[in-house]
């Protein structure tokens, strides 16, 4: 036998205590994880490589208010623009759903295939789709999600627009930040639309991403004073205003969370403190024995470590596994896309469950050091 | 051989405080121990027979007053000295056993020697024969509550014997076992004050295990009477 | 025979300092169960005081909120000699257009901007909304760009106070009146005139249509006539109904309560289980003496049941009254949250609604949680043997 075994067989000498200290201290860790990848995924944007070179250009006034078509030829006169797309938001569902879980846009295919270039999709497929006007391209995450093929039809029932897509699906992408999107012919739109000559927004490539500044001033000079003044700003700032949107919610509900790990750190703590302080008497007997207080301390602290750590390790794996697992965006209507435990996440909660270890010594150790030996004996069980 | 004493007690005093009063558990007691000697302390409850065992073992510290154990004095060693002193030279014997429900006997019997630098060959010897002086080595792997009450005890004392400590206290170590065993475990304590020369101090209020005691100590209201 | 409930209230009581901690657990997972219920219940709530029972709104089929909603001036035209559709004093009939539009607007104390739904109005259509009324300022005048602001509204953006500015493109919009709206989802909308709200923000249609139809004969001729009129692709339904049904925004909330709900409520369980096996396991001797004295082991088991469901009520009762308390507190103090409507995508502004089923549910969840932590605790203390009594550690 080593101290180490002495410590293990101590540990789970109450299997039911030790269980209970495990399955709280997990409970708590997956609740953690979950809370923290949510708040990520309330507050950070998903961001891929080529967002550091695209703007968006959207109306001052709002989302909602459309820009004129003819802004186009000024757009493309700008120094520093690579390439110019529309892009509108169509938000029609699929089906009868009632909330459709993927986007689709009504761009220019030629302009769109020069802004948007780090998504692989085969050259033949985009050919094909710029040569059918009443083409899409469909992201591998949908084309999965409802069983797709290249060749079906697919219709789309418009709730922004009074009218409904009848499209072909000619090709697929994969390797954006987002592939469940849906992208067609802005003519196609227009068509339908009796031509308006008005699009959603603007998406742009920049040749540099150190010049981006230059041209977001720029893009935005060109319209000032115009009928229609417009906003100019990167990918990622245009994401992060969608977060401001959520308003001090997002607090109130940082702020339940605080303290719903702070109650849960609360019972893991006390749970864990209970099991130790059982054996009591054992303790004293060490203590007789002529085990040292710090010798002492280095068996609580031990146990309740190494069971802090096994509740971790289930909690904090079993979230990663879980969200893994499940299909995330289908069970919340759509509102959570990735729901993704980082590392990081990880990482941290492995941090917490290593201060439940710690903290939940502090009490007993106390405890026992104030504790004399002859009073410890007398400790019923 | 040594005669001078190998415990002293010296004007020994022990005050709990109860409440509002305090309560005198030991007033100024002294006497000495010599090598050797089977002592019980004997006394109707109450009387401080405990509380002497515990401060001469060192598990309690004296209000005033002093233990020489070997010339050492135990009341003046702090903390982590003393756990130290304790685990070097007292081998304790409790009424309950006290045994880790864990743990085998062989593992109740090694933990003493965790403490120490031995080697894990000669814990397993050390072990063997503690177990072998208290006749349980078939025993050796069987867990406290496979055991009879009279075994418990046994183990405990080959717990108490492990280190080869220079003194073996016992608290009422018949107290919860039958005549039988209670005749097994005190003739394996006389045995070692006799054979082993160990110096063995017992509390017990049974006259009948006094008996096996080579000195008698009565202790009435904190003082030593007899 | 039942072992008396004081045996069980007192240990309780004198095993506090064990049973803080659970105590606590529990106050703490009941307290936010019920504040993120009512969060949802709040946001379902000014969607579901919105509007008056006697007025039909009409849609463009298919659109999903009254902002991608489209209403032609030709329909319009065609519904408002519709029979049936009750009159004013001034002998017009009840029916209005309304125009919807987004504008984005910097939030007060300049953390980022959200969307404000800008409704044009007529003074019909005021006419038809009675619970909407003035308490600062005056209504707008048609044609000078003026604005009435929901209050909620204006204590959060910056320029949205009496007197304000809001900027729409080129066009420069005045605060000259602040409205209360009832608790409705019209207390996060700024009014304006419909007809310039169409020339401002270049818009040929109309969002939507509001009507009162005489009497409820007239209610089901008119809807019937309006939603059969296949050139129409229109839907037109209760105003009360319509905005009841608007509900998206609160399903994530819903969603983090039962998932907190149902996470915490397992933590809770753990610790009232822990409590309890603590609490039996240094009363074996005591649970030995009861068994002595004649008492079943079902009156026991009963009885420890008994005893953590008592437990984990007081927890709940704490928790109740710490979420009411919080409640009170940011009603007294008028403070507002506000999130982004699904619907719309505009700023919505909500309170806390705390009905007293909600405070009752709470009680029951704590009940719930007890019961459940002390089943397997209570079986064990029934399964205690007499002799166990006579033992004497």
């Amino acid at each position: 036998m080593t101290i180490l075994g002495f410590i293990r067989k101590n540990a789970l000498r109450n299997r039911r205590r030790a269980l209970l200290s495990v399955g709280s201290v997990a409970v708590s860790l997956f609740l953690l994880v979950t809370l923290m990848t949510l708040i990520r995924e309330l507050t950070i944007p998903p961001e891929d490589v080529g967002a550091s070179l695209r703007l968006v250009v959207r109306n001052k006034v709002s989302l909602a208010q459309p820009l004129p078509y003819k802004q186009l030829s000024l757009l493309d006169r700008i120094p520093g623009v690579v390439a110019v797309t529309p892009f509108t938001f169509f938000g029609g569902n699929y089906r009868d759903e009632k909330v459709t879980s993927f986007a689709q846009f009504a761009v220019d295919p030629v302009r769109f295939t020069n802004v948007f270039v780090e998504s692989r999709s085969s050259p033949g497929q985009i050919a094909a789709w710029i040569a059918n006007r009443t083409g899409c391209l469909v992201g591998m995450d949908t084309m999965r999600r409802y069983d797709m093929k290249v060749g079906d039809k697919l219709k789309l029932t418009g709730t922004f627009y009074p009218c409904d897509l009848e499209l072909k699906i000619e090709g697929t992408y994969q390797g954006s930040v987002d592939d469940r999107t849906v992208f067609f012919h802005h003519k196609y739109l227009d068509e339908l639309t009796g031509d308006p000559g008005s699009v959603g927004t603007w998406w742009i490539r920049v040749a540099a991403a150190d010049a981006s500044g230059d041209v977001v001033s720029a893009i935005n000079r060109t319209f000032q004073n115009t009928s229609a003044e417009v906003r100019a700003e990167s990918e990622r700032s245009f994401q992060m205003s969608f977060v401001s949107m959520w308003g001090n919610i997002q607090v109130l509900i940082e702020s339940i969370c605080s303290v719903v790990v702070f109650t849960l750190m609360l019972v893991t703590v006390s749970t864990m403190s209970m099991a130790i302080r059982e054996r009591f008497r054992e303790l004293a007997i060490l203590k007789a024995i002529g085990f040292r207080r710090r010798e002492i301390f280095t068996f609580i602290l031990a146990e309740s470590f190494g069971l802090a750590a096994l509740g971790g390790l289930i909690g904090i794996g079993g979230a990663a596994l879980f969200w893994g697992l499940l299909d995330v965006q289908k069970l919340s209507n759509g509102f959570l896309v990735y729901f993704e435990v980082v590392p990081r996440t990880m990482a941290r909660a492995a941090l917490v469950a290593a201060l439940l270890g710690v903290v939940s010594a502090i009490g007993p150790s106390l405890a026992v050091a104030r504790t004399s030996v002859v009073e410890g004996l007398k400790t019923l069980d | 051989m040594d005669t001078d004493p190998i415990v002293e007690v010296r004007g020994l005093t022990k005050i709990y405080r109860q409440g509002e009063t305090n309560i005198v558990a030991l007033n100024q007691v002294t006497v000495g121990i010599q090598p050797g000697e089977f002592v019980v302390l004997m006394g109707p409850s109450g009387s401080g027979k405990s509380t002497l065992l515990h401060l001469i073992a060192g598990i309690d510290r004296p209000t005033s007053g002093d233990v020489l154990v070997r010339g050492i004095n135990v009341a003046a060693l702090n903390e982590s000295r003393l756990a130290e002193w304790r685990n070097r030279n007292v081998g304790f014997v409790f009424q309950s056993f006290n045994l880790i429900p864990v743990l085998t006997a062989a593992e109740n019997v090694e933990l003493p020697l965790l403490l120490t630098g031995l080697n894990a060959k000669r814990r397993r010897e050390h072990v063997a024969a503690a177990l072998d002086l208290v006749g349980l080595t078939e025993r050796a792997r069987h867990l406290p509550r496979q055991l009879s009450g009279g075994q418990e005890q046994r183990v405990a004392i080959a717990r108490a014997l492990v280190t080869d400590p220079l003194l073996v206290v016992a608290d009422e170590p018949t107290g919860n076992l039958d005549a039988k065993s209670a005749h097994d475990v005190l003739g394996i304590l006389q045995s070692l004050s006799r054979e082993a020369g160990k110096t063995v101090i017992m509390v017990t209020h049974d006259p009948k295990a006094a008996a096996f005691g080579s000195r008698q100590l009565h202790l009435e209201k904190g003082e030593i009477v007899a | 025979m039942v072992i008396p409930l004081r045996y069980h209230v007192r240990n309780v009581v004198v095993r506090w300092r064990s049973t803080v901690a659970t105590l606590l657990g529990i106050a703490l997972v009941v307290a936010v169960f019920v504040l993120l219920r009512s969060l949802a219940a709040g946001i379902e709530k000014s969607s579901a005081q919105t509007g008056d029972p006697r007025n039909i709104l009409v849609v463009r089929k298919g659109s999903q909120a009254e902002s991608s909603s489209l209403v032609t001036r030709e329909q319009l035209q065609a519904l408002q000699y519709l029979k049936g559709i009750a009159l004013n004093a001034e002998g017009k009939p009840l029916i209005s257009a309304d125009v919807i539009t987004l504008i984005s607007a910097p939030r007060a104390g300049g953390t980022g901007e959200a969307n404000l739904l800008i409704r044009g109005v007529t003074s019909r259509g005021r006419e038809l909304r009675p619970q909407v009324h003035l308490t600062t300022g005056r209504w707008l005048e048609p044609g000078k760009r003026e604005v009435v602001v929901a209050e909620n509204l204006a204590r959060r953006f910056a320029g949205l106070e009496m007197g304000g500015t809001l900027k729409a493109g080129m066009g420069r919009l005045k605060v000259v009146g602040l409205f209360n709206g009832g608790g409705s989802a019209y207390d996060s909308e700024v009014w304006m005139d419909a007809d310039e709200a169409r020339l401002l923000f270049e818009r040929e249609m109309y969002s939507s249509l509001i009507l009162r139809p005489i009497d409820d004969d007239a209610y089901r001729s008119l809807t019937n006539t309006i939603e059969s009129d296949k050139r129409f692709a229109l839907r037109a339904e209760r105003e009360v109904d319509y905005y009841a049904q608007q509900t998206l925004t609160a399903v994530p909330i819903k969603i983090l309560a039962s998932l907190l709900g149902s996470a915490m409520s397992i933590g809770a369980v753990f610790a009232a289980m822990n409590t309890m096996y603590a609490a039996i396991g240094s009363r074996t001797r005591e649970i030995g003496t009861l068994r002595v004295l004649g008492y079943s082991k079902m009156s026991i088991l009963c009885g420890f049941l008994l005893e953590g469901g008592l437990l984990a009520l007081l927890g709940g009762f704490i928790g109740v009254a710490v979420s009411y308390g919080l409640y009170q507190y940011v009603i007294l103090r008028g403070i507002t949250f506000g999130t982004m409507n699904f619907q719309s995508f505009s700023e919505t502004i909500f309170q806390f609604s705390m009905p007293p089923a909600l405070l009752l549910l709470g009680l029951a969840f704590s009940v719930v949680v007890g019961l459940i932590g002390s089943i397997l605790p209570a079986w064990r203390a029934s399964q205690i043997p007499v002799i166990s009594a006579l033992k004497s550690l």
